[in-house]
């Protein structure tokens, strides 16, 4: 069952959405695919209307509203495959599209991995959608903003960042009889706090704080704000330290972006396949530490998101890695094939050529509170945020390398002493996660922007010997 | 656009809000076609192509900005994104402390087309397909590559300009582009070789003529022979030492290190919440010493068919080249017309949108090192150095938010022994501080080894905007560059 089916959106809303609504999206893709020349046809849809206000030193400085609609079609004509997509929702445009797809699959060669498109399922249901945040006009966001710019002044401080919100339909049908359609509406928001005048070059009191939530009336402004601006007060005094190995303690925004790479370089069916993730070859062996469980999964009581891929394949939790043991990886069905096994429902919109990916990363909590890390520490750094990783390096050790920001921190004895400037560090992460002392007890759900198609929802960790190899003061 | 009325009609729209209040107001309308070819191990991974049409309104209404875009060009619907950018424009009102003002470029009519021999998409896919499977049979003619991928993209944007104070421009710019990629694995090691560049290879805004000059299959067996060289490599030590950079890693040292720091909205503190900041603020501009007298760094969208390249950028500026760092000195920033102002000066140009859907933000046009006239050949450097490293192909890259902090990976080193190339290494990583590394070079090459280079992943701003930029150099030498095995 599609939640979409058992939902009603107001015309009024759809209409400033930029949305089609479940019937008239499901009956419009249906005749694409029943129109479609080719012997099998899917067609895959994302629409909406997103808005975003951004702001620098307390004042907006852009702010924009989208609406779009793309649709992608795949056909097969026997194993010839061909894609064709377009930014448009008029049926012209899409009989071209059809045709383009078409066209396309017949001057390909056969791929002898595509057996069929994904067969009717049913679908769990999922609530994402919140009529109260497709309402929200950008006056509501620039004064909400604007109670925030003025209590960020009492604290001689001022914002920047992004205010967020995002109304969509993503819908898959094919000719097998896969009919999905899932409404999604979020709202994300992200305030970086700094020091009154600093400067573009600042690093003293920078820090950040974020939120998001798929209705907009519990996505808590002041909030954020005041978490950003406190971050900001205690980094102020910042002092440097020499380089090397220090026992870290990661807040949840880090494990989140080290997980995403992870996501694309380990856990990802074309990584595996290539041979160069870390898992490749060594299913069932214990590559991480015992207290390293981490798992796929599109609902969780914290967030959730599609309950299908873009294949119409249903999401079902998937477990990557078992305290420590190596259990799978993401496949869509074309990977699938190649690798003798089932999609596990990872697809992403037709054509990419990236395969499949893990989008709802989640690792089981610990038993940890943050200060019981700090306490614990003798000597170590507590890191608010990760900046720029790249894993590219060397991927079957998971290596990566990346810089600190908005708020590192000195610990001596279970202490925090002061901040420190933002720091490179290159480290392997498959040594990194078999050196996990303690695991936080709380997640966060980890999202960028509003859309909430990707999350990760981790805990804190601390992590023995983390490798620092430079410092920018 | 399809129609006369069409353009007529955004043209009224412009008109209404400058009567409802705008102090200006401008309309962008975008076609984009897009293909791209994969084949990976003998199979055709992807072939795709894509298409999308759409407009966007910005409204400038008491000192803010307001933006909305739809891919539907109709009447009634140019007149609610009107409607809408307005709404914006007047709610980002509330919070203005300083009202945007604009520069004083005239408003411009004209056209521009890149230059295009062969239309890329005229091209039968058929012939398309062969080139990359011919290149695809000679990648896998070794057992231990385990991954090869061969690809080809082409790209046209059709784009029409219209402004509340009469600009009127037209322009179209096709890119076509491909490379190969090669993995190869032995005993639980992976090493990849790619050509001509890794992650998708090498684009320009030309026809299907800029693909053939790549000689694909030419030199498929090359870097297929690199990868299994790699396998057996010994990794890159890891010290101080002269590197020599080839153009292509100095493409990305350059886009990394100096294109991102000197857009001027980076600098005056406008992107602080997402990709950062900059260590080169407006005080610094014609004092800082950013490099050695060899480095001089030109900013340049009038190379004809460079990826960076256009008539008239997305606010309507003409094309121009300016210093940005000349013989060490850092001069100039990339500008748009709302920043410039801020600085004293007139937009140089570079204020640039992804689609009909984005708002037009700094970006990077053709970022190049200059070459040196009375320079060396890559040959006669090598001979110059006693003992250092020639560091290819860009794997990795890594930057702190104020740009001064960077670490980039290579697919591949050889050893430099009293001027002679020595032994292939893996996995080598450089790290190091901007100025101070810039400031190392002594030597950039004869303009005989500079050429330019196309990025199609560049990317900036919230939501995220990926641009297309170009980059020239020559090869260049640093002394005493902090080196590290990448492992």
């Amino acid at each position: 069952m599609t939640l979409g089916k058992n939902i009603a959106i107001p015309e009024d809303v759809q209409r400033e959405g930029g949305l089609l609504g479940p019937d008239a999206l499901l009956e419009r893709l249906r005749e694409v695919v029943q129109r479609s020349p080719a012997e099998r046809t899917e067609a895959v849809y994302i629409g909406g209307r997103s808005d975003l206000t951004r702001y620098a030193a307390s004042a907006v400085t852009q702010n924009v509203s989208e609406v779009n609609a793309q649709l992608w079609v795949r056909v097969a004509n026997g194993r010839r495959l061909g894609v064709a997509s377009v930014h448009a929702s008029d049926r012209e445009a899409w009989a071209d599209a059809v045709q383009r797809a078409h066209e396309l699959s017949r001057k390909q060669p056969e791929n002898p991995h595509f057996d069929d498109f994904a067969p009717r399922a049913a679908y769990e249901r999922v609530e994402t959608f919140f009529e109260t945040t497709a309402r929200t006009t950008p006056l509501e966001r620039a004064e909400a903003l604007r109670r925030a710019f003025q209590a960020a002044e009492r604290t001689g401080r001022e914002l920047s960042g992004t205010f967020q919100t995002s109304v969509g339909e993503v819908a898959v049908v094919n000719s097998n009889g896969v009919e999905a359609y899932q409404p999604l509406t979020g709202a994300y928001l992200k305030v970086v706090a700094l020091p009154k005048g600093a400067s573009a070059d600042a690093v003293a009191g920078l820090a950040m704080a974020d939120g998001f939530a798929r209705d907009f009336t519990q996505l808590d402004v002041e909030k954020i704000a005041h978490r950003a601006m406190e971050t900001s007060a205690r980094c102020e005094d910042v002092k440097e330290i020499p380089v090397g190995a220090y026992d870290v303690i990661l807040k949840p925004p880090c494990v989140a972006e080290v997980l995403q790479w992870l996501s694309f370089i380990a856990f990802g069916s074309r990584a595996f396949l290539e041979g160069s993730s870390f898992l490749a070859g060594k299913l069932g062996q214990k590559l991480l530490g015992e207290n390293v469980t981490l798992y796929d999964s599109f609902r969780e009581p914290e967030i959730g998101s599609l309950p299908f891929d873009f294949e119409g394949t249903p999401k079902r939790k998937l477990l990557l890695i078992e305290r420590g043991i190596a259990r799978g990886v993401a496949f869509d069905r074309l990977d699938a094939h190649e690798a003798g096994t089932e999609s596990t429902g990872h697809a992403g919109p037709p054509g990419s050529g990236f395969g499949a990916l893990p989008w709802f990363l989640c690792m089981e909590p610990g038993d940890a509170s943050l200060d019981e890390m700090i306490e614990g520490c003798e000597r170590g750094l507590l890191i608010e945020r990760f900046h720029y990783l790249n894993g590219f390096l060397d991927p079957p050790q998971a290596v990566m390398t990346g810089m600190t920001r908005y708020g590192t921190f000195y610990i001596e004895d279970g202490k925090i002493k002061h901040a420190v400037p933002n720091l490179r560090w290159l480290d392997s992460m498959v040594r990194a996660f078999s050196q996990i002392q303690r695991v936080g007890r709380e997640r966060e759900a980890c999202v960028e922007g509003a859309s909430g198609t990707f999350y990760q929802l981790v805990p804190a960790l601390y992590i023995q010997g983390w490798q620092f190899t430079g410092q920018t003061g | 656009m399809r129609k006369p009325q069409e353009q007529e009609a955004l043209q009224a729209a412009l008109q209404k809000l400058k009567a409802q209040g705008a102090s200006y107001a401008d309309a962008r309308w975008e076609r984009h076609r897009s293909e791209r070819l994969l084949v990976r191990n003998g199979q055709v991974a992807a072939l795709t192509q894509h298409q999308e049409e759409g407009f966007g309104i910005r409204v400038l209404y008491k000192g803010a900005w307001g933006f909305a875009a739809s891919p539907f060009l109709t009447e009634q619907e140019i007149e609610r994104v009107a409607k809408r950018a307005f709404e914006i424009a007047r709610a980002s009102s509330l919070t203005v402390k300083e009202p945007v003002t604009l520069d004083d470029w005239e408003p411009q009519r004209g056209t521009y087309e890149s230059p295009c021999e062969r239309d890329p998409f005229a091209v039968p896919l058929d012939g398309k397909l062969e080139l990359l499977f011919r290149a695809d049979e000679v990648l896998r003619k070794a057992p231990e590559v385990q991954t090869a991928e061969s690809s080809l993209h082409c790209h046209t944007a059709q784009k029409v300009f219209l402004s509340s104070d009469g600009a009127e421009i037209t322009q179209r710019i096709t890119e076509s582009g491909g490379g190969l990629e090669v993995k190869a694995v032995a005993n639980g090691e992976v090493q990849q070789r790619s050509y001509p560049a890794a992650h998708g290879g090498d684009t320009a805004a030309r026809g299907f003529e800029f693909i053939e000059s790549l000689q694909l299959v030419e030199n498929a067996e090359r870097i297929r022979e690199e990868a299994l060289q790699l396998l057996r490599a010994e990794p890159c030590p890891t010290g101080e030492f002269d590197v020599i950079l080839d153009t292509n890693q100095l493409a990305l040292q350059i886009h990394e290190s100096c294109g991102h720091p000197v857009e001027l909205d980076r600098a005056l503190g406008m992107e602080l919440s997402f990709a950062g900041g900059s260590f080169l603020t407006p005080d610094q501009r014609g004092k800082l010493r950013y490099g050695s007298e060899h480095v001089t760094i030109t900013a340049d969208a009038t190379i004809p068919g460079a990826l960076g390249s256009f008539g008239y950028d997305d606010e309507g500026v003409p094309a121009q080249r300016w210093p940005i760092v000349e013989r060490g000195l850092f001069v100039g920033y990339l500008s748009s017309r709302d920043t410039a102002p801020r600085i004293g000066q007139r937009s140089t140009g570079a204020c640039r949108a992804e689609s009909w859907n984005r708002v037009p933000i700094v970006r990077m046009v053709n970022l190049s090192l200059e070459p040196d006239p009375d320079g060396p050949s890559l040959d006669e450097l090598i001979a110059d150095t006693k003992r250092g490293l020639l560091l290819c192909t860009n794997k990795a890259w890594s930057i702190d938010d104020r740009r001064l902090n960077f670490q980039f990976g290579c697919e591949i080193a050889w050893e430099i022994q009293n001027g002679r190339l020595g032994r292939v290494l893996k996995n080598p990583v450089y790290t190091g501080i901007t100025p101070q590394f810039w400031g190392s070079c002594d030597a950039v090459c004869h303009p005989r080894e500079w050429r330019m280079w196309g990025l199609t992943n560049c990317g900036k701003g919230e939501p995220m905007q990926t641009m297309h930029v170009g980059h020239g150099a020559a090869p260049a030498r640093f002394r005493g560059v902090k080196v590290g095995g990448g492992r």
